[in-house]
């Protein structure tokens, strides 16, 4: 009972935070058990009367696919290329706004708006500008006299993976451009006016001050948003549905799929662990890996 | 102070938590206690203009069963089945709800549909469905499980000028709308000759092109396998079949159609890009209103090799819930609703074909766009029903390795030989299994 002996402080300071436990036991901790209890358990929608547990087939099955190995691929590139190019180009825009200008809020907020927009309407939208019929991008293409013939863009396999990324890129710079750009604004002008005299060029202030100035917020971002491109099923989901012969799935649309075409949960509930487990892996190694960063901190 | 704070917060924190454990619970319990019985209703197939008319039609149904209110529930299209799943299976409280023959056999497995014998046997109406509506109503176990509100099938929409341009007449066999598909392509002009289902959807394409390969062969009441018991993906004619799927991709369609499904597919043939399309009759309707009267028409589907056409007639229709409190009500909206009034009303505007034998005398149905749909009921020799192998327990999962596998056959990724042997493999596994 000493446990439970607390001061009215302590009482009113529990009770307030009582109902967000619940909430987050209820909808973040509860999932997450049912999930790892469905994933070894023959959990299929089609028959709900003998849910009875089955080891590791689960994972089997959906390991021993033969599109497994392309999955995986697709997953790395889908992962890696989209962060890149959003860092790099959302750094470039960041850094463009930095000083104040006339109608930089408006510009501002047509940077972000992409940010605003849910994933199934930008793959929609996508959808439409990549259609190798009648869409848009192929239009102009053809009459600046770039191609000749109209590309398949989301029916060819070797131009799907890059359309897809393409419109992951235009929709993950604005999420670059807001964090970075508030991290730049906190830099002290003093330190520029330091590098200045010490004859430093824009270049080597980017690299000197700018750069190691922000990194924590650089390396706090980049981690999240690894988390979340790898969590983002919605845009290929909404723009090939894998395809063209599950040429771009990665692991998160794969899960979509058992549930929606063979409402699957326990495979689609394993899939979901093996991506904790990956995602967890790669936290810990980052995080790791780049304490040394840090060191550089102000 | 701060001894009524305390007090103060008590109750509060009371209410919140309460809050957050009946949000997770139904909670309605219908009826207000004065007599008033409210229903819970949800569609799946959503559509703007449907959800307006069945609002209508409740309305009507309130104004003549006073004290019955309906709540209708409209999620979107794309998540409908499977939010319908779900607030079945955590028992939510639900009354009638839209069952498709596609879900069907797992609302019933899972015993959360209730059967309708005995209301249907005390309905004058029923003996007035037409047999395609009964038999998908009887689809499982030979119940009642559901009424349908409609019926699909598919027909073929062609350019009518187009086709007066070249010389041609509407293909009657796959053989011919090859060829005729050929004859229309020009794709400098950005113009081809069919508008192909590469995407989403496509597997219902192939697996009806290669039963019409299999002629007569097909057990029509198991439609995966041939009356020898072999699968369909297993003759010669199977090889023809899909020999023909690719020849019609690759010489008479656009390359991107590998990837459309409904809307690229509809949108591909309205906006003029190709010249034929095969659809269910729900397209009649954004066709009318976006290409010129005489300038489209329609014909029966083409038939295989040895004269015979395999068609599937899809429904959809109302069903209550195994569970519901007030069933008495319930079936008195899906009466309603399934009354001939109604029901004309309806199939109007959703484009379905009727459910009753009274409505093929409305002129509506006979003449124009749906005549195709009285022709091939007329000549049942050359157009052949078969039973849908929905009710199987790897059929969702087969849609997606057909769509998979029929898209890397047109990429040349996979060989003919190579996804007929997987697919014949897949079926003979799935037979061992049984339904």
């Amino acid at each position: 009972m000493k446990l439970f002996r607390l001061n009215r402080t302590q009482t009113f300071i529990f009770l307030c935070l009582l109902p967000t436990i619940l909430l987050v036991f209820g909808f973040t901790y509860y999932p997450i058990v049912k999930g790892i209890d469905v994933a070894f358990r023959n959990y299929s929608l089609f028959n709900l009367s003998d849910v009875r547990y089955i080891g590791m087939d689960n994972f089997k099955t959906v390991t021993s696919s033969a599109q497994f190995g392309t999955i995986l691929k697709n997953t790395a590139l889908w992962v890696s290329i989209s962060l890149v190019l959003q860092f790099v180009i959302g750094f470039g825009v960041a850094l463009l706004m930095r000083r104040s200008f006339r109608g930089r809020g408006v510009y501002q907020g047509f940077v972000f708006y992409s940010w605003a927009l849910s994933g199934f309407l930008i793959g929609i939208i996508w959808r439409w500008l990549f259609n190798g019929q009648i869409g848009v991008v192929n239009d102009l293409l053809l009459k600046m006299g770039l191609i000749s013939e109209r590309i398949g863009f989301l029916s060819d396999p070797k131009w799907a993976m890059f359309s897809v990324i393409v419109a992951n890129v235009w929709y993950g710079v604005a999420f670059f451009a807001i964090m970075l750009l508030a991290a730049l604004q906190s830099v002290p002008s003093e330190l520029y006016e330091a590098a200045e005299i010490d004859g430093a060029g824009s270049f080597g202030q980017l690299r000197h001050v700018t750069i190691p100035y922000i990194m924590p917020t650089i390396i706090s971002t980049t981690a999240l948003r690894v988390i979340w491109i790898f969590n983002f099923p919605d845009l290929i989901y909404g723009m090939t549905n894998g395809g063209p012969a599950g040429s771009t799935h990665i692991l998160t649309t794969y899960m979509l799929d058992k549930i929606v075409f063979s409402g699957d949960y326990g495979q689609a509930s394993a899939i979901g662990i093996i991506c904790i487990a990956i995602l967890v892996l790669f936290t810990t190694f980052y995080l790791f890996a780049t304490r040394a960063g840090k060191a550089g901190d102000f | 102070m701060k001894g009524t704070k305390r007090w103060l917060a008590l109750p509060v924190v009371a209410a919140l938590a309460a809050g957050v454990v009946s949000g997770c619970s139904g909670s309605s319990d219908g009826g207000d206690g004065k007599g008033t019985v409210k229903l819970k209703m949800i569609e799946s197939l959503t559509s703007p203009a449907r959800t307006e008319v069945i609002k209508k039609m409740i309305a009507s149904f309130e104004e003549a069963n006073p004290n019955i209110k309906v709540e209708l529930i409209s999620p979107p299209l794309e998540s409908a089945d499977n939010k319908i799943s779900t607030m079945l299976n955590s028992k939510e409280s639900l009354d009638v709800l839209e069952v498709r023959d596609v879900t069907v056999k797992q609302f019933v497995t899972n015993k959360w549909i209730a059967d309708l014998t005995e209301d249907t046997n005390a309905w004058s109406g029923y003996k007035d469905l037409n047999a395609n509506s009964l038999a998908m109503a009887n689809y499982i176990e030979n119940k009642p499980y559901y009424i349908p509100y409609g019926l699909y099938q598919k027909m073929l929409f062609y350019r009518k000028d187009w086709f007066d341009e070249k010389g041609l007449t509407p293909p009657k066999t796959w053989d011919d709308l090859l060829n005729a598909a050929k004859t229309l392509t020009d794709s400098a002009n950005n113009r081809f000759g069919y508008s192909f289902r590469g995407g989403s959807g496509a597997d219902g394409y192939i697996v009806d092109l290669l039963r019409d390969f299999n002629g007569a062969n097909v057990n029509t009441d198991d439609a995966m396998f041939l009356k020898s018991g072999a699968t369909i993906f297993s003759t010669p004619e199977a090889k023809q079949g899909l020999t023909l799927y690719t020849n019609l991709y690759k010489d008479g369609s656009p390359k991107d159609a590998i990837n459309w499904a409904f809307a690229e597919q509809v949108q591909g043939f309205v906006s003029g890009a190709t010249a034929m399309l095969i659809q269910d009759p729900d397209t009649i309707d954004p066709v009318k209103q976006k290409l010129g009267e005489g300038t489209w028409a329609t014909a029966p589907m083409p038939v295989g090799p040895t004269g015979v056409s395999h068609y599937k007639v899809g429904a959809a229709g109302w069903g209550m819930t195994s569970y519901s409190k007030h069933p008495k009500e319930a079936w008195k909206l899906i009466e309603f609703l399934s009354s001939p009034e109604q029901n004309a009303i309806f199939t109007k505007t959703a484009g379905v074909i009727p459910i009753h034998n009274s409505a093929s005398v409305d002129s509506y149905f006979k003449e124009g766009a749906y005549k195709p749909y009285i022709d091939m009921a007329n000549d049942p020799e050359h157009f052949v029903a078969y039973k849908p192998e929905t009710d199987y327990k790897g059929f969702g999962e087969w849609r997606k390795i057909v769509q998979q596998d029929g898209q890397a056959v047109l990429l040349g990724q996979l060989s003919i030989d190579d996804a007929l042997k997987k697919w014949d493999a897949y079926w003979m596994n799935e037979k061992q299994q049984g339904k």
